[in-house]
């Protein structure tokens, strides 16, 4: 219905924390809203909405201006709340009268898909008056939604799992088929959400739409235990999964992330829609080293990934390649629930057969993944430790009668990640968290010796306990050396074991090097700062590799 | 600016004193003569020779912890006079017995204004507003992010919450002394009709308001409850230091809530680890704070308990109030 409703089921769903009272809180927001309402629900519970209209600044800015309230004191207000739209939204309670409230029933719909929207075709006057009107006429419970959407912010701790068991409970119909509905490009309508509740299910409606992936559980022990010939065992590429398409002929390349990124690797759809059969492929993104046959770093992807319609200069200095390791469809026939290893010999089979049909020759842009064949467990994990040689990230380990189900199911994918790169870093900086840790020093910069000197060489801020973190940040509170903004420079004094993936040569760090996902995974209360390591056992490290 | 040693009343060992009289107020350390502004045990410390404070801080302080310590009472507006300075109890309407410290030595006035709030409590005297030259306030919520509700919207919530889910025992989580009777007071007064229960700390302090005249609602003692099934769809109060350990393991399905001005920060909510929180507070929020400044019509200003710098900068360069601070 209303604005008001969804505002209430934000903080029913910000308040709960049981699975099962959030699918029922769910239900009933379903149940008793109309099916546009619940259109735009789901497109923003499910994080399929990230447009920004204005930034954080802007709002904060804007904020400042029309109530005449100095900018300072809002950014004073930041560091406590961590969160631009909250700091407004509470800041507004002290600037906005109850008296008149015109907004206060208005839907979800009217607000989404007019109100907003048409804030982008004014003028700049006109917009801040517009938002100022909103702010000044929109009941005060329903500000931070308000805010959130405006800024591109709204996240709520609800998975999209979720949203589908709660759709599925609702008509029964299994969540493999909601999940599915739910997946690529979801524009909110009646018309989308009808079909997202049709008990009917008709396959071909699904046919824009990519299947919902299955992802790798993380590798446990027991595995052991069962024969090294039950399972399928590949390298553990650092590039991004893709589910490449080809339906009636038209390619698509999706994301994990459910995005379409056939813009950024046109020479990719070109070569795959010479291939006369129709298919859904699911495999890895990378960028490949032609000479060496192992993928470049995740950095060189990164060239390519957020650039649309790239160059030839750019097609040519980071020539990309899928590696394909899984065939879910063929010619319309879905054939997910046939066990991995038949699925496997299909896909080499169609690849032998696309390679010999296609004129144009397709080997250098998409290959099927090369198995790895361990003799027993010892030897697949001696292979495991290898897997820096060849730039992967460990194995990939697949049940071979496993059906290619949906979402992170147990026991059928495993990923055996190599163990990360160590070294022992000094705490030097700290810096305020926003979110969650707003109002706490959870940001932290770490630095190795360099002859008698501290050189920042990594900044992490995950893998603290809470409890860890609230102590870390009396520490911290207690030995600022000086405070530049939300910076603290600190007394060198902590030391934490620091983990990362990557080690490489960066030339825009003052200390020569670069690591990739860095996090803390110990604090060495054991060690003074003389135990650090110097960046010399940094250098060592990246020799070992190449 | 700082101040110097000439002030009446300055910082010294991190607590605030007069020297002129030789007290201390809510020292933290043992002192000869102690003026305490309200009986939270962060205000209190055992060993002083002698304690002043109100009649009820009195009550309630002895009721806490014992009663061989030896207090001196005063009525609110009652002056007396130590060293040939008249100091005098205020409402400062943060919990009953709550007190500002008015303190005059030469025709020079200064104010302490202990805990204080502005909001509606039927539980205490209101804050009663008292003109100075120099006050001495606190600004533990000092930011204007904090801005609390009407008292009765949030006793609402909290009605609304407890009623949704009738197949629950829903706890909530506030300070024994004032916070608790507040709430206890204000929900009683909402749709909620429910058994109410509050545990022991809670309790004595519920009979120790009603010895003092208060209209609190009667609660069942936790400790007495019969079985599990009656505290189906009820309400307990319970003090936060039970909310972690193992406690909680005597409820079956419960929803938990802290009560607390902390509470209106998201992060602050989710961090807490609580299901729901409630912003409601027994200090001022910021409008509070400045109200306050003004009223007194104080020409300087000092803040203690919590981050002032923002609240300050805003006086000094807003309001042109002076505003000093303590040297340490």
């Amino acid at each position: 219905m209303s604005l008001k409703k969804f505002a209430e089921l934000f903080s029913d769903l910000d308040s709960i924390n049981s699975t099962n009272n959030k699918i029922e809180v769910l239900r009933n927001y379903f149940i008793s809203n109309e099916p546009i309402d619940n259109s735009w629900a789901i497109y923003l519970l499910t994080g399929k909405s990230n447009k920004r209209f204005i930034s954080g600044r802007y709002l904060k800015n804007l904020f400042s201006q029309i109530y005449e309230y100095p900018q300072w004191l809002i950014d004073t207000c930041y560091l406590k709340v961590g969160d631009s739209a909250e700091v407004i939204t509470l800041l507004l309670k002290n600037k906005t009268s109850s008296r008149n409230k015109k907004l206060s029933n208005i839907s979800l719909n009217e607000l989404l898909s007019k109100t907003i929207p048409e804030l982008s075709i004014l003028n700049e006057e006109e917009k801040n008056l517009k938002i100022k009107n909103i702010w000044e006429t929109l009941p005060e419970d329903n500000h931070l939604i308000f805010n959130k959407i405006l800024t591109g912010t709204f996240r709520i701790g609800v998975s999209i799992g979720l949203i589908t068991k709660s759709i599925s409970k609702l008509i029964n119909i299994d969540e493999e088929i909601i999940s599915h509905r739910l997946m690529g490009y979801f524009k909110p309508s009646v018309d989308s959400y009808e079909f997202l509740i049709n008990k009917n299910i008709n396959l071909e409606e699904l046919n824009s739409k990519p299947f919902p992936f299955l992802l790798a559980n993380t590798f446990e022990d027991k595995i052991f235990k069962h024969s090294i010939n039950d399972f399928q065992f590949e390298w553990k590429y650092d590039g991004i999964r893709i589910q490449l398409i080809k339906r009636s002929g038209n390619i698509s390349l999706w994301t994990r992330g459910q995005e379409l990124v056939n813009e950024s690797f046109p020479e990719l759809v070109e070569k795959m829609s010479l291939i006369k059969d129709d298919f859904v492929l699911d495999g890895e993104l990378l960028v490949w080293n032609f000479k060496k046959k192992i993928a470049f770093d995740f950095s060189f992807l990164q060239k390519r990934l957020n650039r649309k319609s790239p160059t030839k200069s750019i097609q040519i200095k980071y020539p990309i390649i899928f590696i394909a390791y899984d065939l879910l469809e063929v010619n319309g026939r879905d054939i997910r629930e046939i066990k991995l290893e038949n699925r496997r010999i299909k896909l080499e089979k169609y690849y032998s057969k696309w390679q010999n049909k296609t004129e144009n020759n397709i080997t250098d842009i998409f290959r099927i993944c090369d198995l790895i064949y361990p003799k027993d467990w010892s030897d697949a994990l001696t292979l495991k430790e290898k897997s820096r040689e060849n730039n992967t990230e460990g194995l990939i380990i697949k049940k071979k009668t496993s059906i290619y189900s949906s979402g992170r199911k147990k026991g059928i994918w495993w990923k055996y990640k190599v163990d990360p790169m160590q070294l022992d870093a000094v705490l030097i900086y700290a810096k305020g968290g926003s979110g969650r840790r707003a109002g706490l020093y959870t940001d932290y910069s770490f630095a190795l010796w360099k002859d008698q000197e501290l050189i920042k060489f990594a900044s992490a801020y995950s893998g603290l306990t809470n409890i860890e973190i609230k102590e870390l940040d009396k520490w911290i509170r207690k030995n600022t050396i000086e405070k530049f903004g939300p910076v603290r420079s600190l007394k060198p004094e902590m030391v934490f074991e620091i983990s990362f993936e990557k080690i490489q040569i960066s030339k825009r760090h003052k200390s020569g090097i670069a690591v990739r996902f860095p996090r803390i995974t110990k604090w060495r209360k054991d060690k003074k700062i003389n135990d650090a390591d110097n960046l010399e056992n940094a250098y060592k490290l990246m020799k070992k590799i190449s | 600016m700082k101040t110097n040693q000439e002030d009446l009343i300055r910082y010294k060992d991190g607590n605030l004193y007069c020297e002129l009289a030789d007290v201390w107020i809510d020292p933290s350390k043992p002192v000869k003569r102690a003026l305490i502004t309200h009986a939270h045990f962060d205000h209190f410390t055992f060993g002083c020779e002698e304690y002043l404070s109100t009649i009820e801080t009195a009550i309630l302080l002895k009721e806490r912890v014992g009663d061989n310590i030896e207090i001196k009472t005063f009525d609110y507006g009652e002056e007396f006079k130590i060293n040939g300075i008249n100091i005098s109890f205020h409402p400062s309407g943060h919990i009953l017995g709550s007190s500002q410290i008015s303190f005059i030595f030469a025709e020079e006035k200064w104010l302490i204004s202990g805990d204080f709030k502005l909001q509606k409590d039927e539980t205490c005297k209101k804050y009663e507003i008292v003109k100075t030259d120099y006050l001495i306030s606190e600004c533990t919520f000092g930011l204007p992010i904090f801005k609390w509700d009407e008292t009765n919207k949030v006793a609402n919530n909290i009605s609304k919450w407890i009623i949704n889910s009738p197949e629950k025992t829903s706890l909530l989580f506030c300070y024994s002394l004032g916070k608790a009777q507040r709430l206890l007071n204000e929900i009683s007064q909402t749709d909620f009709k429910g058994n109410i229960y509050s545990h022991n700390s809670i309790y004595k302090m519920n009979n120790c308001y009603k010895e003092l005249g208060i209209d609190i609602k009667d609660t069942i003692k936790i400790e007495n409850k019969n079985k599990m099934d009656e505290l189906k769809g009820s309400l307990i109060l319970l003090p936060p230091s039970l909310s972690k350990g193992s406690y909680l393991k005597n409820f079956k399905n419960i929803q938990t809530a802290f009560a607390s001005g902390w509470m209106s920060i998201r992060a602050l909510r989710k961090r807490s680890g609580y299901d729901k929180g409630f912003a409601i507070s027994d200090h001022a929020d910021w409008d509070g704070i400045l109200e306050v400044v003004k009223k007194s019509e104080a020409k300087n200003v000092f803040f203690h308990h919590g981050d002032s710098e923002a609240l300050s900068k805003y006086l000094v360069s807003k309001e042109s109030i002076n505003v000093l601070s303590f040297g340490k």
